[in-house]
């Protein structure tokens, strides 16, 4: 109870302070809307060609959106010493860990909010509710990761180097099984590929729990010195 | 009781030994003044102390507990203010002192209390970056009481702190013990019983017992003149309070 409520007081700071500053969540929906123009001009993409690439392009923008998003996550709060003060409260590494992967992961989901969208106008993409619950499934397991190696690159010096050295690797399965299922899902592929073991939600949904289990007992490791 | 009992205690960065070794004590309601020039190891050992980071080596204890191994049970009986405030600029002054009173396991009132505690109710609701410098010290004190911690460590608390601020601290000493590093000597006359001098690199030096103001024939200016100006009680080590045998073992003499 005491764990879920620290989270839950980390996330809405977090989020807080986001939409205050107002820093990321419009940085973050232009370089989506931007990536989208330029691959738009790029592939030379019509009515045919559009749907075939759009899961390819939809990967990329998010993994860098991704980068980008999770790379401010512990930065900031580690220059300014507010990750030293959250820590020394009896809430824990792993409450304060969970707390700010939630905020991250609800950032992301606003920028595919974004995203998805766009690439209907953009690509002509046809995005359906399976194509939404694929990405959103992929989020979860991503934001977790990301939150995790961004937490140990914002003790470093070099942090907006080694984000995407660490995480860009360990997100290489979702943006193969995720490409799959929007493959799928954008071919009129629905739902019923959910109950078929193997099938790519599944797939997905077990990375999700893979990595928020393993993230949350590293956590502590990463934050707690 | 003794709630700081460090023995042996040694901080490193790479090969460079940061402190130590180091012997401390601190009896419960004593308040020690932690003084010595830059890069003397005073914000290393307060980070110790806060349990922040983890000695190199020796042992340290708080309130008879293990403090390498049992950080998170001592962790809601300190309170810790470091150079860096740790606060957030988005969010008020309330905001900021609600959010680490949910961390904390404490409500809004709490939060209410401590920022009339350091006379920033009238400032509640402006964001951290409205706030003066001196305010942004009373909100980050208001934070390390907000629990009401038996031991307080604060490293130059009275930076940017304006006369009647400097008061407050007095007030938040009240009943605890306190470890304070500051450059300000006649602040630490005036609000701890003890001091404890530290050296650059290996010499990790040595402590006296602070003379009442009205006793001192005169007050060094700088930091560097510190040494003859402080003295322990009595000549020899035995004769100090089992507190301020600070470097003892290692032959370091009280001036």
């Amino acid at each position: 109870m005491r764990f879920a409520a620290a989270a839950m007081a980390v996330a809405g700071k977090d989020l807080r302070c986001e939409l205050r500053g107002k820093e990321l969540l419009p940085a973050l929906a232009q370089f989506v809307v931007l990536s989208l123009v330029i691959a738009s001009f790029a592939f030379d993409l019509d009515s045919s060609s559009g749907p075939r690439l759009s899961p390819g392009i939809l990967w990329l923008v998010l993994v860098f959106a991704g980068l980008l998003a999770f790379g401010r996550t512990f930065a900031a709060e580690r220059d300014t010493g507010s990750l030293e003060a959250m820590l020394l409260t009896p809430a824990g590494p792993s409450a304060v860990f969970a707390g700010k992967a939630l905020a991250a992961t609800v950032l992301l989901v606003a920028c595919e909010a974004v995203l998805l969208p766009a690439m209907a106008v953009f690509l002509a993409s046809p995005i359906s509710p399976a194509v939404v619950a694929t990405v959103l499934l992929a989020t979860v397991g991503m934001a977790s990761l990301g939150c995790l190696f961004a937490a140990l690159a914002a003790q470093t010096r070099a942090r907006e180097l080694l984000l995407p050295v660490l995480t860009l690797p360990l997100w290489i399965p979702f943006v193969v099984v995720g490409g799959r299922a929007v493959q799928v899902a954008m071919s009129g592929g629905g739902f019923g590929a959910w109950s078929p073991v193997g099938q790519p939600y599944a797939v997905l949904l077990d990375f999700d729990i893979l990595f928020l289990v393993v993230t949350s007992l590293a956590a502590r490791f990463v934050l707690d010195d | 009781m003794i709630v700081v009992r460090a023995r042996g205690l040694v901080q490193r960065f790479g090969d460079r030994v940061a402190l130590g070794p180091l012997d401390l004590e601190l009896a419960a309601g004593e308040r020690l003044a932690v003084l010595g020039g830059n890069g003397a190891g005073k914000t290393t050992l307060l980070r110790l102390l806060a349990t922040v980071v983890r000695p190199a080596a020796g042992r340290l204890e708080l309130f008879g507990l293990d403090a390498t191994r049992q950080r998170e049970r001592l962790r809601a009986r300190l309170g810790y203010v470091g150079h860096q405030l740790g606060l957030y600029p988005a969010l008020t002054a309330f905001e900021n002192l609600e959010f680490f009173a949910r961390l904390y396991g404490l409500g809004r009132g709490e939060a209410r209390t401590a920022l009339e505690v350091v006379g920033l109710s009238g400032a509640a609701g402006r964001r951290l970056e409205q706030l003066s410098r001196g305010q942004q010290q009373r909100l980050a004190l208001a934070r390390s009481v907000l629990h009401d911690p038996e031991l307080l460590i604060l490293d130059e608390p009275d930076a940017s702190l304006d006369a009647e601020g400097r008061d407050l601290l007095a007030t938040l000493f009240e009943g605890r013990s306190v470890v304070m590093a500051t450059h300000d000597l006649a602040l630490a006359r005036e609000l701890c019983g003890r001091a404890l001098l530290l050296r650059s690199g290996r010499d990790a030096g040595h402590c006296g017992r602070l003379r009442p103001p009205e006793d001192r024939p005169r007050v060094p200016r700088a930091i560097g003149r510190w040494g003859p100006a402080t003295e322990a009680e009595g000549t020899s080590p035995s004769a100090w309070p089992p507190a301020v045998r600070i470097g003892e073992a290692r032959g370091v003499s009280p001036r």
